[in-house]
């Protein structure tokens, strides 16, 4: 895993799922639940075949699951890594969205600063760890630095982007109106540039999400990514593949819940087509 | 014309690209208060530059320009209604109106109000609360129109307003609209490339010529009134008119090059 996932994506995904014609939802749950089970007894193969280090049984996995939920341990991290993902992707979209509103409005600024933000862009996030150490030390505070840095570049670019793009025959129609520079930003260009925004932070979060493991894994060990790292170096992989399930179920939740925000505020670019 | 006019250009020059493009040469012509003024010309006459210069949206390289008796500058005295409807995608259709009231200084309640009245008078209150895409275009350009009725402009400039609709629906709100600009007189400045449009709805038609664009001639159309009481292509007149302005354009294409040319460029053993 890396932080250097940073692609830009201007235009929001389609919302539209490709749906093949004969299958109705409920033949693709039940192929959906074919596919749980083939992975279920994939592990139990393994499991035998090569033993449990290489492969645990789906049993203990669920065993240690219950023990951690149960004793609180995974509760526990899980409190601590949202804490650093939700205040660095938090402190991210804040900055990245006043950074690129502001870089977005002003050809000057962005024509100066332009290669400077894709430097950073470019470089990858774990790059900074070891001074973000030496500056903010390894606890929460520095995980919180890690997360901010990696995320802040895709939110910011992609805020840019969508305001230098804003439509111009919709500014034009502002103008016509007799609408001055400070309304036409704020009121045409800035919401026209939203489904952009709202993409920079859909890959932010997802960011934030990585940024938070592996800061866990290299600093101070804590949360999920501790107790990933801590159940490897054991060799406990029943344990550690529990901690990987519910990192899997958080960044998945993430990821829906920003797609749902999209879809609420973009609505009406989902549907609209071209710019008329 | 002893009246002042309501919009003035005189030997108007506009470029572009620093200079090595003329949109615009010497272009002169008034507009009375109360006309319903076409532009008409092929593509590359400057029709919709001249639309902009007289909005003051575009400044211009030499000449005079007179808005209202001023150096024109956009705002709600001259509104412009544009070829795509052009509404905010994010506004509901009262929405949109209430943006054109706040520009023009109406307070928030006010403008509420306004929005839904005025859409009520046009038959669209039903769609206050609907988005642009919900709309046919030909809705869609209704809006635009209420849109920049709304602010109750001295002026309205109109670029190919009906070019991207059905046939239909085009000929629909060409009626509408004349017998709106028969009632109110207001001042419309109708930018088309469309010589039977031009015809059914202008008193004067300024014929512009490309490359760079000029004034061709100035026409005045003259027909029985309610022009819309039968359909106005069937008076002897509207023939006329047509066949002189068809003549007009068909003298102009003979200065450029023909299409036959075009396609001599290509030597015959490359095929």
């Amino acid at each position: 895993m890396s932080l250097e996932q940073n692609e830009t994506v201007a235009a929001p995904a389609p919302i539209a799922r490709r749906r093949p014609v004969a299958l109705g939802p409920a033949a693709i749950l039940a192929l959906q639940a074919a596919v749980v089970i083939a992975i279920i007894v994939g592990m139990f193969a393994l499991n035998a075949a090569a033993g449990k280090l290489v492969m645990p049984k789906p049993t203990e996995v669920l065993d240690q699951s219950i023990k951690l939920w149960s004793d609180g341990t995974m509760l526990k991290a899980l409190g601590e890594s949202v804490t650093v993902i939700a205040l660095g992707f938090l402190f991210s979209a804040v900055s990245g969205i006043l950074l690129g509103v502001l870089l977005g409005g002003n050809r000057l600024l962005s024509r100066v600063f332009d290669p400077f933000v894709n430097a950073l862009n470019s470089t990858p996030g774990a790059a900074f760890i070891p001074l973000i150490i030496v500056w903010f030390g390894l606890y929460t505070e520095a995980k919180i630095v890690v997360v901010w840095n990696a995320a802040l570049f895709p939110i910011l670019i992609n805020t840019a982007a969508g305001i230098a793009n804003a439509n111009r025959d919709l500014v034009e129609m502002g103008r016509a109106f007799g609408a001055k520079r400070a309304m036409l930003f704020w009121r045409i260009m800035v919401p026209d540039a939203l489904p952009s925004i709202l993409s920079g932070l859909r890959i932010g979060a997802a960011i934030s999400t990585v940024g938070t493991v592996i800061a866990e894994l290299t600093m101070a060990q804590s949360g999920l990514g501790g107790l990933l790292a801590a159940a490897g170096n054991r060799f406990q992989m029943d344990r550690y593949f529990a901690v990987v399930i519910v990192l899997m179920a958080l960044g998945t939740a993430l990821t829906a819940l920003l797609r749902y925000a999209e879809r609420r505020l973009g609505r009406w670019r989902v549907v609209q087509g071209e710019g008329s | 014309m002893t009246e002042k006019p309501i919009i003035s250009l005189r030997n108007v020059t506009k470029t572009f690209k620093n200079g090595a493009i003329t949109a615009l040469q010497n272009v002169s012509f008034d507009v009375r208060e109360g006309e319903f003024l076409s532009l008409v010309g092929p593509s590359g006459c400057g029709k919709t530059t001249l639309l902009r210069v007289i909005n003051g949206l575009i400044d211009i390289d030499a000449g005079d320009v007179l808005s209202l008796g001023r150096t024109p500058e956009p705002g709600p005295d001259l509104a412009m209604v544009f070829q795509s409807a052009r509404l905010l995608p994010w506004l509901t259709v009262s929405g949109n109106i209430e943006f054109v009231l706040e520009l023009r200084g109406m307070g928030r309640s006010e403008r509420k109000e306004r929005a839904i009245a005025l859409l009520g008078a046009v038959g669209l209150r039903d769609f206050a609360d609907a988005y642009a895409h919900e709309l046919s275009g030909g809705m869609q350009q209704r809006i635009g129109l209420a849109r920049a009725l709304a602010v109750e402009p001295k002026v309205l400039l109109m670029d190919e307003p009906f070019a991207a609709l059905d046939a239909m629906t085009r000929e629909v709100l060409r009626r509408e609209l004349y017998e709106m600009w028969s009632r109110r007189k207001m001042t419309i400045v109708f930018v088309t490339h469309d010589i039977d449009e031009a015809i059914l709805l202008s008193q004067t038609i300024v014929l512009l010529k490309p490359r760079p664009g000029r004034v061709d001639g100035i026409v005045s159309i003259d027909l029985p009134e309610p022009r819309f009481a039968v359909d106005p292509r069937t008076y002897p007149q509207f023939a006329q008119y047509r066949s002189h302005i068809w003549q007009r354009i068909q003298d102009m294409a003979r200065e450029g090059t023909k299409l036959e040319e075009l396609a001599g460029a290509f030597p015959k053993d490359d095929l």
